[in-house]
């Protein structure tokens, strides 16, 4: 959230007038609330103000490292809170102004200007939140455990929840403005993957603000706490990278599979996706989709454990062993708990795809991965001599008679009119 | 993954001059601090008992959360933060100015090293008294530093002490000092992983500073920091000041078990071929395992051993699209030719990972006789010439350990020496495998930090 809010948050990049206006006004207020509080206030140019202001600048440096859809450490949260508790409303609102619009990386200009609009409203709001909590504007001589807590702990954990919540408000309203669904939930999931980011942000900036002022270290206690957090970034960062690689490492699976049974190439990513789509449009979870998508990738990698000309022979020669190769997939990958949601799915998606009949709706990913295999086998894949089926006599064939058969079938024609061409 | 061979046993075994020294010295810093505390030691216990028991908390708790770094060696973050907290303590808000001996400052540290120590030894772990033994002694080192050098009312804890002496001054020199303390520790313990693991001390030196320094960067701020704010947080410092470390701790963390599944998924793929029948069950372990060993003793990078210990796991990938498994799945007898097929196609399958690059070249050219890279000046990479011998050796034992079968197994070896493989690994599997024939070497990463 925040100015350096994960993607899904940010406004989007091409709107509607009403979204423009609405931008403008964030920026309005931002620029507005800053300069009411530099007049009442007035502003006082000095080290902590420079010294918070050019952080604020670095903050563009370290960007926010983003794995699997999470964001999970930006700096900018940081330095807006202490500047809050350091500076003051005013100060706080031109290190906001500072920390809006310096992201990394291609960020469209009406994002910047709404996140330099956000960030100046948050350090204003959260600076006066932060002395009306009983926040002093020179703690230096506050002293003990117990008034420590009191007069900075709590104020800063107050601005740190004002900052949460006007972040909230303002993004529901950019949500809303653009034409959004309900977005409840949206922002409901928001505040529970960076709510707990945010009670750090609160620790460290509590720390900073103990260390510069009662603690007399001054701006110098910039450089006591950063280390420990460029580390943590670092580590976040390899972690990012090697997440991405393991990922990447999987496709050597399906690549196994293929050195295997070269006729298979490109089906395994083809059912993949396929199954994705259908799980997708019938409505299933998110984790439920991801594991769909897995369970497609890999359905077939038991294969690799068959003698190779009966693989290579077609796979409707029969027997046992052809039989078995979906659960020996499935026991190949029981070691990786990161995929222990596909497991099921890739160990009954043969004879869930052959059942009839309603069952209950725990196997559906298995049904939803026979589906998409044996539509992909029919007309992309083909029988040992080549001979292919049109999508349309595929679909006839694979149609059943129970309402859940016709479901599925239903969710495969969805999804192959969104793989783009029919018959690729 | 790891032997349950005793870490204490092995630690004090007559054949580790270093750990033993290592060892004596930590246990003569812990008997000067008995002496120095000398007859005032209950009474300091008594007057500090709050502050004393706080740290000897933090330590331990700190050593049992060690955190695994990716490579499989420990670091205790936590615990080498308390404890150069302990070193630099002056004024407590709310406690007694905590004016004791470095001696001291030496037994709460170790107090809380020996607690953690036996608790690990009582689940069934190693206890690794010589990593605990260099830790101990940079933590003396850095007390000394602070509390002795300069003499009464010139050292820095008095500096610390006097409130005209600006703080960011006072910051620096204890950042600079807890520095010193950790490399005193990380010089220490790579010596001593070095001769455990029978590496060169500059490559174990090496690695050490390349993954843990950043810990290390984190860590020597943080204990100052404990020190600098208990004056106006009193106790309650330590657990705040510790928790930028603690964001970084689990940072790591997740960095560290992600890698471990990765290496999960590519243990998987070794597999793949076991399950076809193949190749024998798990000969890519014990390959890999072995490779790994052969890698340490020629010096190898952590990240190039990484890269071996996958590229080892793979090496018979390529069996995969075999139309007919090779009997006993033992590459050593193929036809040169089918050999190189199957390094070929394994390699072409790891390929299709961006990441992998390294890897495959290296499963690619496990294949390449010696002679190749001697006569023709062929670049045969170092771990690919170590997973042939490695594998050649596995099976020609076909992972029996008898003394016997390895004996006829080198023996066989030798007589490709210079031709098919290099003698330089050859005599590094020599002294692995010597090692595995008294039942030495049974553990993949020992007892660390």
């Amino acid at each position: 959230m925040t100015a350096e809010s994960g993607g899904q948050s940010r406004p989007p990049a091409r709107g509607t007038p009403a979204t423009t206006v609405y931008i403008g006004l964030v920026a309005a207020l931002g620029i507005g609330l800053t300069t009411a509080a530099v007049i009442v206030e007035g502003l006082v140019i000095d080290g902590p103000l420079v010294v918070l202001g050019f952080l604020a600048v670095l903050t563009w440096w370290s960007g926010r490292i983003v794995v699997a859809n999470n964001v999970t450490l930006t700096f900018s949260s940081i330095v807006l809170l202490a500047a809050m508790a350091l500076l003051g409303p005013a100060g706080a609102g031109i290190v906001g102004i500072l920390v809006g619009p310096l992201q990394r990386g291609k960020v469209p200009l009406r994002a910047r200007v709404f996140n330099t609009g956000m960030s100046a409203a948050l350090g204003v709001l959260g600076g006066a939140a932060y002395r009306a909590a009983g926040g002093p504007p020179d703690s230096s001589n506050v002293i003990g455990a117990w008034e420590i807590t009191r007069q900075i702990a709590i104020p800063v954990f107050v601005a740190d929840l004002v900052q949460v919540a006007v972040n909230l408000v303002l993004l529901a309203g950019v949500i809303r403005v653009a034409g959004g669904a309900p977005m409840r939930h949206q922002m409901l999931r928001l505040l529970g993957s960076t709510g707990p980011a945010y009670l750090g942000y609160g620790a460290v900036a509590f720390l900073l603000v103990v260390l510069w002022q009662p603690a007399d270290v001054g701006p110098a206690s910039v450089a006591l706490i950063l280390p420990p957090l460029l580390v943590a970034r670092w580590a976040y960062l390899q972690y990012a990278e090697e997440f991405k690689a393991h990922e990447r490492a999987l496709h050597v699976l399906v690549a196994a599979v293929e050195a295997k049974a070269p006729h298979l190439t490109g089906h395994s990513e083809r059912v993949a996706d396929l199954s994705a789509r259908m799980a997708e449009h019938l409505g299933l979870r998110g984790q439920v989709v991801a594991d769909t998508r897995v369970a497609g990738m890999l359905h077939d990698l038991g294969q690799t454990t068959l003698p190779t000309p009966l693989v290579r022979g077609g796979e409707n020669t029969g027997g046992d062993l052809v039989r078995s190769y979906p659960a020996r997939g499935a026991e190949l990958l029981r070691d990786l708990s990161f995929l222990s949601g596909s497991l099921d799915a890739i160990s009954r998606h043969r004879e869930a795809h052959l059942l009839e009949g309603d069952t209950e709706a725990d196997d559906l990913p298995a049904r939803i991965v026979g589906l998409a295999d044996e539509y992909d086998l029919l007309t992309a894949v083909g029988t040992p001599d080549g001979a292919v089926l049109e999508p349309e006599d595929a679909l006839r064939t694979l149609g059943g008679a129970s309402e859940r058969r016709r479901e599925l079938v239903g969710a495969l024609e969805h999804a192959i009119g969104r793989t783009g061409g029919l018959s690729t | 993954m790891r032997g349950r061979t005793a870490g204490t046993v092995r630690a004090v075994r007559p054949d580790r001059p270093l750990a033993w020294t290592v060892l004596a010295v930590g246990v003569l810093v812990l008997g000067q601090g008995v002496l120095a505390g000398g007859r005032e030691l209950g009474e300091l216990i008594t007057v500090h008992e709050v502050t004393v028991l706080a740290f000897v908390v933090a330590v331990t708790v700190g050593e049992l959360v060690r955190l695994r770094m990716p490579s499989g060696r420990d670091a205790a973050p936590l615990a080498s933060a308390s404890a150069l907290a302990v070193a630099f303590l002056g004024q407590i808000d709310g406690e007694p100015v905590f004016d004791v001996p470095s001696g001291f400052v030496v037994l709460v540290v170790a107090a809380g090293l020996g607690i953690a120590a036996v608790v690990r030894r009582v689940r069934g772990g190693p206890a690794g008294l010589d990593q605990l033994a260099a830790r101990l002694i940079g933590v003396a080192v850095a007390a000394v530093l602070t509390r002795d050098v300069g003499g009464d009312g010139g050292s820095l804890w008095d500096l610390a002490l006097d409130p005209t002496v600006p703080r960011p001054l006072v910051a620096t020199s204890m950042v600079v000092v807890a520095a010193i303390g950790l490399v005193v520790e990380i010089v220490l313990s790579s010596a001593v992983r070095a001769e455990r693991q029978r590496t060169p001390w500059s490559a174990a030196l090496r690695d050490e500073t390349g993954e843990v320094a950043p810990l290390t960067f984190a860590v020597v701020t943080s204990g100052p920091l404990v020190a600098l704010m208990a004056p106006v947080f009193g106790l309650a410092s330590l657990p705040a000041a510790l928790f930028p470390l603690a964001i970084t701790y689990v940072a790591v963390e997740r960095y560290a078990r992600n890698r471990m599944t990765y290496r999960q998924t590519i243990a998987t793929l070794s597999q793949l071929t076991e399950h076809g029948g193949y190749t024998p069950v798990a000969h890519a372990e014990r390959v890999a395992d072995l490779s790994v060993r052969i890698g340490r003793l020629l010096g190898l990078s952590d990240r190039e051993l990484r890269d071996l210990e996958y590229a080892a796991l793979l090496h018979d990938l390529g069996q995969l699209s075999l139309r007919q498994p090779i009997p006993g799945g033992a590459t050593v007898l193929a036809a040169p030719s089918d050999q190189r097929d199957i390094a070929v196609e394994g390699a072409r399958i790891v390929r299709h990972a961006e990441g992998l690059e390294t890897v495959a070249d290296y499963v690619e050219a496990q294949t390449t006789p010696y002679r190749q890279v001697r006569e023709l000046g062929e670049v045969v990479p170092l771990p690919s010439r170590i997973i042939k011998v490695a594998n050649a050796f596995d099976d020609l034992t076909a992972g029996r350990s008898h003394p016997r079968t390895s004996l006829a197994a080198m023996e066989r070896i030798h007589l490709g020496l210079g031709y098919e493989y290099d003698p330089q690994v050859v005599e590094a599997l020599a002294v692995a495998t010597a090692d595995a024939m008294v039942g030495r070497v049974q553990e993949r990463e020992p007892a660390g930090r």
